[in-house]
């Protein structure tokens, strides 16, 4: 059961490191390969507080997001306003910097890891946490502001002439997805006990932006299913560990081969879809039968 | 002494050029980041320690076999990762993702057969350094900086004075019209990844006899080349060039500060870049390719 337990908890906490991805990537069309140093970020701050100073379990969580949210901020400012390949290039080399800055950190365990950080993370909170993240992200897809980062997301240059802050909704953009983050890596602190800076390489951010273009990239919920699938595959194939990634690799080669709108498209899950869906289904099975009539 | 750390830093700022000059050609012509440039950075090191070891060849020899091998593996890649894309005029941001996930696969199939043991060149010279004016050169160091200045000026030349060159910066201008102009797009495409290849399996050999073979060398190496890239200008080679020296300069300093340390370098790139991005955002050479809306 413990066993269980974990898998929702890891995977719970990479679908939050996901949603964080398909607001920079899926909504507004910025790249990030520095997202999991965000996580590293929220990860430390929660676990120096928990473990140095006492802090309570909540008190931890919030620092994390605001400290996140402000890093986030202080990396947007220059280079959100800058093109698609430089912002990932620019937070490549941050996460780079913040994993040379934690190995530093001798105070703080350094290239040994941050131990003794209290397990507070549960399978529920986790879960609990995903429910609310996605329904912001679902809200503000929805708002005038999410509206705004796809009109930019599509063509900054017709945003800009239309009036939209293009610069400021992609920096807003940024810094929202980076508190989303530090959110994630604080629940991952209080779920592994343990830190250690190599957990947070761009290999992780790439795994995401990975995921979400396999989930097909405008769409939220499918980015959430193929969270699950891809983050259950390593799992079951468990028996082949050395070749899981090679796997996921080959499969996700093929999905933007032949599927390069991902496995969703610009479909969306929802109960409003999924009531069309069916009665379209119904009615093409009616059809049919008329024909055979 | 300062000398040496002179010679040091310049011929570091060879090995970086090659790298980044085998990115930016692809940056040229595709614009987009190839992360795959890191799998073969990688491949090819390893490549070369079996050529060498396996046929025992000299260096010369060994340094040719691998260029070829990576040039053919570039070309492996292009048809694997980035073929249908172009062909479906995919968004630019699909091929960012597959390269990113080639050169994830390269690493994991490298650590999958290769990680158990340990790997190092053999010993190429004689003698491993020698004296001029009072200055230990070594020879490895000069020869690769020697090598890399060649490779540099042939592929200066053959985009200068050769069909095929002329066709490689028609290209990077307009994939339309060079095509309207009756130039086979697939075929320069395809020959532009055989010189990038072959430009990386040079600096993976190079990479390789100056580090010990890991399979995470070439997702390391590669930020150098975006480093480069970014305060050289995106896609202009002679900037990456430039960039390239002055980031071994500025690496090579640093460690030799006493109380900064090499441990430390990756937060000064990042700071170099940033300043790079706010002070002059088109980079040194002032010639970025515009963002295609």
């Amino acid at each position: 059961m413990s066993y269980f337990n974990s898998i929702i908890s890891s995977v719970g906490i990479s679908l939050i490191g996901i949603m964080s991805m398909y607001i920079i990537t899926g909504m507004t069309g910025m790249f990030s390969l520095g997202q999991a140093s965000f996580m590293a970020v929220g990860a430390y701050v929660a676990g120096i507080l928990a473990v140095n100073l006492k802090l309570p379990f909540a008190l931890c969580l919030v620092a994390a997001v605001v400290v996140g949210a402000l890093v986030g901020f202080l990396v947007g400012l220059p280079t959100t306003r800058l093109r698609k390949d430089y912002i990932a290039l620019v937070t490549l080399a941050f996460g780079e910097a913040i994993i040379a800055i934690l190995n530093n950190l001798t105070a703080f365990g350094g290239a040994m890891g941050l131990s003794g950080i209290p397990k507070r993370t549960t399978p529920a909170l986790v879960i609990i946490s995903v429910v609310l993240i996605a329904g912001m992200v679902w809200q503000l897809k929805k708002s005038r502001f999410g509206r705004q980062c796809m009109a930019l997301k599509d063509d900054p240059l017709a945003a800009k002439s239309m009036g939209i802050d293009v610069d400021r909704i992609k920096l807003m953009s940024f810094t929202l997805a980076s508190g989303v983050t530090a959110y994630a890596g604080a629940l991952y602190a209080f779920n592994t006990t343990y830190l250690d800076p190599t957990a947070f390489t761009w290999n992780v951010s790439a795994e995401w932006i990975i995921i979400l273009v396999f989930g097909g990239i405008n769409s939220l919920t499918g980015a959430l299913t193929s969270g699950v699938l891809l983050g259950l595959l390593p799992e079951l194939l468990r028996a082949a560990s050395e070749w899981r990634i090679i796997i996921y690799c080959v499969i996700v080669l093929l999905i933007i081969n032949f599927r390069p709108q991902g496995l969703f498209g610009n479909y969306e899950l929802n109960l409003r879809t999924l009531g069309r869906d069916v009665k379209r289904l119904f009615t093409k099975r009616k059809n049919i039968n008329e024909v055979k009539k | 002494m300062n000398i040496q750390i002179i010679v040091n830093a310049i011929a570091l700022g060879g090995v970086y050029a090659t790298i980044a000059v085998g990115y930016a050609l692809i940056f040229n012509i595709l614009k987009f980041s190839n992360f795959s440039h890191g799998g073969v950075l990688v491949a090819t090191a390893y490549m070369g320690y079996f050529v060498a070891t396996k046929l025992h060849t000299n260096f010369i020899v060994t340094l040719l076999i691998t260029a070829l091998l990576g040039g053919i593996l570039a070309m492996i890649i292009e048809v694997v990762a980035f073929r249908r894309l172009r062909k479906r005029r995919a968004n630019t941001m699909l091929y960012f993702v597959s390269s990113m996930i080639i050169s994830i696969l390269l690493t994991n199939l490298i650590t999958v057969f290769f990680s158990t043991s340990y790997y190092s060149y053999p010993v190429f010279f004689e003698k491993s350094s020698f004296q001029i004016g009072g200055i230990t050169l070594i020879t490895a160091d000069w020869l690769q900086l020697l090598i890399s200045v060649v490779a540099l000026f042939i592929l200066q030349f053959i985009l200068k004075k050769t069909r095929l060159g002329i066709a490689i910066r028609a290209l990077s201008t307009d994939s339309e019209t060079t095509s309207l102009m009756g130039a086979n797009v697939t075929v320069i495409i395809a020959a532009t990844f055989f010189v990038s290849g072959a430009l990386g399996g040079v600096s993976g050999m190079f990479l390789g006899m100056n580090y010990t073979l890991y399979p995470q060398l070439g997702s390391t190496m590669i930020t150098k080349g975006f480093v480069s890239s970014i305060i050289g200008g995106l896609g202009n080679i002679t900037g990456a060039v430039l960039g390239a020296f002055i980031l071994a300069a500025v690496e090579v300093a640093l460690t030799n500060i006493d109380f900064i340390g090499s441990s430390l370098t990756p937060i000064f790139t990042f700071m170099l870049m940033i300043i790079f991005l706010l002070v002059r955002p088109q980079g040194i050479a002032g010639s970025t390719a515009k963002e295609k809306v």
